[in-house]
């Protein structure tokens, strides 16, 4: 006869009465109690977030540079791949390929052309840089694209805008100065979160794909928050909570050859649900199965009831019935 | 060909008995705290609810500029820590227990599957709260997404996450739960293991 050492348990235990309700309405009370308390005395962690105005403001040449990636393609958006667009920078799978693009964004247009022709409206002096870039042949936009992004290097911010040294830039100088002016108003994010055939904003993708860059990436207020730094599970707030369930994903990542993969959010997830499939199918795994009787804990955990059932002294049935399973 | 319908109707009068789900008594090795965990889990589930409902009526972004709501928020993101701590808790129990013992299996794999699906129910929420935090684990977290595939979970649209978080995902953790903590009234919890040292080992394994 084979015995099944997973399903072994003890038959002869009495049942005890209970007040079932007022044991859950008890731990119902605990819960109100704790989180009651927490609230009162810890209230909500809340960080600002990095708005665009706010970005803007604080980092007008840093925000030029970020804007003229946009535009030329280099940005981490502008060049992700699906879901957003063909390009190749940030495809990891095959799988991700397949899905296609289902969010489009062209970054150039939709990140920068389409909101400088809407302020170009009401600020026509916009217009005839925004025209000049328009008409120019790809390559001559490429060039001036390349000047600009060596000469921002070196770009100060004076009397409101960001200032270069001389060179043949095109229009661009004024185009993104132009871009800096509307990031700074405020006015940015309604350009972004653009659905002229509905009245609700519930789609925010582009601003926060705007933003999603070097401007997070290089926050202050970011960096512990960081993948490398065990990203998701520490709180933007110091001292509060974050989402510590976390973890175990969050370790994977640290280790080194899934940070150093060339897929390291499909590596890590994909491991992270190995462990997940280990922890639900436990009770068919062999040896795991059983794992729990060595460990010895459930000693400590049943301690009343192995005390009462030591050898010798066989349960008493008085107070409730021998329960037969 | 069994009948169905005398099949269900005798699944139903058992699971919708109040035998079921009222029990007067229990057995004697399941009492104390650690018989509290999956209790103490399943009634921060209900308190997420209560102040979810309520942040839902007024809105997601409310919070921000309404002392109330903000309060109601904070209630909300403690009474998730609260879920988690006592999930964790009653999940080392139910494991040093070896609660999947005796036909349990299906009950621990419903635990299993509740665990997975509470993590994206927690997470869509910390997505449409709106800060830093927020803003930060949006453009974090969907490049895992993209790569698996997923990239029609646009972590980065309030509106879609703000629907998975409100009905989607609690509607199936609600069910999946159901079935968890169905499983368990129906199945009672886990008797100990037969020690060597105890009268309990006497012809007790299968």
């Amino acid at each position: 006869m084979s015995v099944k050492v997973h399903d072994d348990v003890v038959k002869n235990y009495r049942m005890v009465p209970e007040d079932f309700v007022k044991h859950l309405l008890s731990t119902l009370g605990i819960v109100v109690v704790v989180v009651l308390l927490a609230s009162i005395l810890f209230n909500l962690p809340e960080k600002q977030p990095l708005t665009i105005k706010t970005y803007a403001t604080q980092n007008p040449v840093a925000f030029e540079q970020m804007a003229l990636r946009a535009l030329d393609g280099q940005g981490q958006i502008a060049n992700y791949g699906p879901p957003y667009n063909n390009g190749t920078a940030s495809v990891q799978s095959p799988m991700q390929t397949a899905v296609g693009v289902i969010h489009p964004i062209n970054a150039a247009t939709d990140f920068i052309l389409k909101p400088l022709t809407m302020a170009a409206s009401i600020n026509p002096s916009i217009a005839p840089a925004l025209h000049a870039f328009n008409s120019a042949s790809p390559a001559q936009q490429t060039k001036w694209e390349n000047a600009y992004t060596t000469a921002l290097n070196k770009g100060v911010y004076k009397n409101g805008v960001v200032v270069t040294q001389k060179g043949n830039y095109g229009p661009l100088p004024a185009l993104m100065n132009d871009t800096l002016a509307l990031g700074k108003s405020g006015l940015m994010s309604g350009a972004l979160m653009r659905n002229g055939a509905v009245t609700t904003r519930f789609d925010n993708q582009n601003y926060l794909l705007f933003l999603q860059g070097a401007p997070l990436q290089n926050a202050p207020q970011t960096q512990s928050l960081a993948g490398a730094n065990w990203g998701i599970i520490h709180p933007a707030v110091n001292g509060y909570p974050a989402a510590w369930w976390m973890t175990i994903p969050t370790w994977i990542y640290q280790w080194p050859f899934v940070a150093n993969s060339s897929a390291p959010d499909a590596t890590a997830l994909a491991i992270g649900f190995v462990f997940w499939l280990a922890l639900a199918f436990t009770p068919w795994i062999p040896g795991l199965n059983k794992l729990p009787r060595y460990l010895g804990v459930h000693r400590l955990i049943w301690k009343d009831f192995y005390r009462n059932h030591s050898g010798g002294n066989p349960p008493v049935v008085e107070g409730g019935k021998k329960h037969v399973s | 060909m069994a009948n169905w319908t005398m099949a269900s109707k005798r699944m139903l009068s058992e699971v919708m008995s109040a035998e079921t789900w009222l029990p007067s008594e229990m057995p004697e090795y399941a009492q104390g705290f650690m018989y509290m965990l999956g209790s103490l889990t399943a009634s921060s589930f209900v308190v997420l609810v209560i102040s979810g409902v309520l942040l839902a009526m007024n809105g997601p972004d409310t919070w921000s500029y309404n002392s109330a709501m903000r309060f109601v928020a904070a209630t909300h993101f403690w009474a998730v820590q609260a879920f988690f701590f006592f999930m964790m808790l009653h999940l080392w129990r139910v494991f040093f227990t070896g609660a999947w013992r005796g036909g349990r299996g299906a009950t621990w794999l419903m635990g299993a599957i509740a665990l997975i699906i509470a993590i994206p129910t927690a997470f869509t929420g910390f997505l449409i709260n709106g800060d830093l935090y927020s803003q930060w684990n949006a453009v974090q977290a969907k490049d895992g997404l993209n790569a698996l595939g997923l990239g029609w979970v646009n972590l980065t649209n309030a509106g879609q996450m703000f629907g998975m978080h409100v009905v989607v995902l609690p509607l199936v953790l609600t069910a999946v739960i159901g079935l968890h903590i169905t499983r368990v009234r129906m199945k009672s919890v886990v008797p100990p293991y037969p020690d060597a040292k105890s009268d309990s080992a006497k012809g007790t394994v299968k």
